[in-house]
């Protein structure tokens, strides 16, 4: 299993989509990071929280869950790339059992997702670190509220990695996969959240606000697929759980349907 | 021993049956071609053979087990798919080492294969920027990372140039000549008459006929052109040793329905002198048109290297 995921991570370090995903996800969030935080018109908003406040970091520090998104993408690019560029062929025949290498690509894919969200708390870090430098607020109330936050982003965007290989193995087409995870986050769930919240809770998106810790009001100013706030999260724990379910879910239909159909 | 066994073999894609009913057994130390016209379900059964494809009904066995049973696959089985592919962004070195890690083979497998193929200058380049006799050349080498016992190749020679052609067509001997198994599809006759020692014929998936392609040839006949001073003695002398022969032109003598062997003799024994002598008719195209006509079983006889069995 261990050389499986070595090839697995060499196979990711090789592709574009790696790097543009990481690259994306530094450029998302230093630019939205600035625009909430620092750009001036947005004070203008009454419900915004006023600057060096807990609340404003919270806002602030929410960008970073762009990452949880980011990484869906990229573990959904894990599997399906395989597809796309016809290598699904030399895969299986050096590893003829299936399961293994999904499995594989399963674990790598918590690892992209983890590096996303070092990416991203880098990068929300320089901007608190900033803010303390510009005497906007403490140190100690910067780290108090990062620490609130990026544990809970970087969780989300492990698991979320696992919830893209998982989409990827049923659904086989690249393009396909990556409309349909992001539309699913971006138009169905907060149209299921908002209209029967007791059903929205359970969804992947909804549960990686839970375990992002970041207060739903937090997350409309700054992120960008933002549900409404009439749901009730679940506990984090029980947030990760779900997503960790989504995932296996996926996989497992997938390795009914999809990963076990002739190669032609 | 390396081999690869085939019983009762069936793939039904909804309502068209690809592979019917096929078994036959390839064994070590011969090239074994795999013919047919496209589509005769070549590519399919070679497929199933690599656990790439499930069979609708009877077994594909590379030494005695399934492909996703085999311990270590790599090393076992070296096979070049066509509808293989590459991505575009990675070099070809990356793409073998991402292959050879699942298998543990280590790096300087992976500059020997390169070498091998002569592929050690564009190792670095993206594939992306590869010709298609270039990404050819990568796929052999992939399929060889392991060292395996047996090659299996779905229309090598496609996109390869005539050096390459050649160079392959030494290499498959040498590998064969080791104790080795190679099974190699081909649509292209020519390429194949000149690399293989036994051929598999298939049309619409079923066994049109199998053997040692020279006792195949020995069973077919040709025509067999002579250009002599003596053309009047000549077609006298075929004729009266049964021969049918013709004089045609000043010099020239046809003689059908022989062969070569057949006229030789009779030339030698009355020390005529030959200016030119061809023949034609002997080739594996017309062996195979002959076998693929319609859905007719020559029944060859098992012989060592390939054994047939009932295709029906």
């Amino acid at each position: 299993m261990t050389r499986l995921i070595r090839s697995e991570v060499l196979k990711l370090r090789t592709i574009w989509s790696t790097w543009l995903l990481l690259g994306l996800t530094a450029v998302l969030v230093a630019g939205l990071s600035a625009l909430v935080g620092f750009v001036p018109h947005r004070r203008a908003l009454s419900t915004f929280p006023a600057k060096g406040t807990a609340s404003w970091f919270d806002v602030l520090f929410s960008v970073m869950t762009l990452a949880v998104d980011l990484s869906l993408v990229l573990g959904a690019i894990i599997i399906t790339s395989e597809n796309r560029h016809k290598t699904i062929t030399p895969t299986f025949l050096a590893e003829p059992r299936r399961g293994r290498m999904a499995a594989a690509k399963f674990t790598v894919a918590l690892g992209g997702g983890l590096a996303l969200a070092v990416v991203a708390g880098v990068i929300g870090l320089v901007y608190g670190l900033a803010s303390v430098g510009a005497g906007i607020a403490p140190m100690g109330r910067m780290l108090t509220e990062y620490r609130h936050v990026w544990p809970g982003v970087a969780a989300a965007a492990v698991l979320f990695g696992a919830y893209g290989v998982g989409l990827g193995a049923l659904l086989k087409n690249q393009v396909v996969t990556i409309v349909v995870a992001l539309v699913a986050l971006a138009v169905v769930e907060p149209i299921l959240g908002s209209s029967v919240p007791s059903v929205g809770r359970w969804l992947p998106g909804y549960s990686a606000q839970a375990l992002e810790s970041v207060a739903a009001n937090a997350r409309m100013h700054a992120g960008p697929f933002s549900g409404g706030g009439s749901v009730h999260l679940v506990v984090w724990w029980v947030g990760a759980l779900v997503i960790i379910g989504y995932g296996v879910a996926l996989a497992a239909l997938g390795s009914f349907t999809t990963l076990r159909a002739d190669v032609t | 021993m390396a081999s690869i066994e085939v019983q009762g073999l069936t793939k039904r894609f909804g309502p068209v049956v690809a592979v019917d009913d096929l078994s036959f057994t390839v064994e070590t130390g011969a090239v074994t071609g795999f013919l047919g016209p496209n589509g005769a379900g070549k590519t399919t059964t070679l497929r199933m053979l690599l656990g790439l494809v499930r069979p609708t009904a009877g077994r594909a066995l590379v030494n005695g087990s399934e492909y996703r049973d085999l311990p270590d696959p790599m090393r076992t089985v070296g096979a070049v798919l066509e509808s293989s592919g590459f991505h575009p962004a990675r070099t070809a070195r990356n793409h073998l080492r991402a292959i050879a890690l699942v298998d543990g083979i280590p790096a300087g497998r992976v500059d020997e294969v390169l070498d091998l193929v002569g592929l050690e200058g564009d190792a670095d380049r993206r594939v992306g920027g590869y010709s298609m006799g270039m990404r050819q050349r990568l796929e052999l080498a992939r399929a060889l990372l392991g060292d395996p016992q047996i090659l299996i190749l779905d229309e090598p020679a496609n996109g390869l140039d005539p050096q390459g052609i050649a160079w392959l067509r030494n290499f498959l001997r040498w590998f064969a000549s080791e104790g080795r198994v190679v099974l190699i599809s081909s649509h292209l006759l020519a390429e194949a008459a000149q690399t293989v020692d036994d051929v598999i014929v298939l049309n619409h998936g079923r066994m049109a006929g199998s053997g040692p392609l020279a006792e195949l040839r020995q069973g077919s006949t040709a025509t067999v052109r002579v250009r002599t001073p003596d053309a009047g003695r000549l077609v006298g002398l075929l004729s009266s040793a049964g021969i049918t022969a013709r004089h045609d032109g000043v010099d020239e003598v046809e003689a059908t329905g022989t062969t070569a062997e057949a006229v030789g003799r009779v030339m030698a024994d009355h020390q005529i002198v030959v200016l030119a002598m061809s023949t034609s008719g002997e080739s594996l195209e017309e062996l195979f048109f002959e076998l693929t006509k319609g859905s007719s079983d020559r029944g060859f006889a098992p012989v060592a290297g390939v054994r047939t069995g009932s295709a029906s």
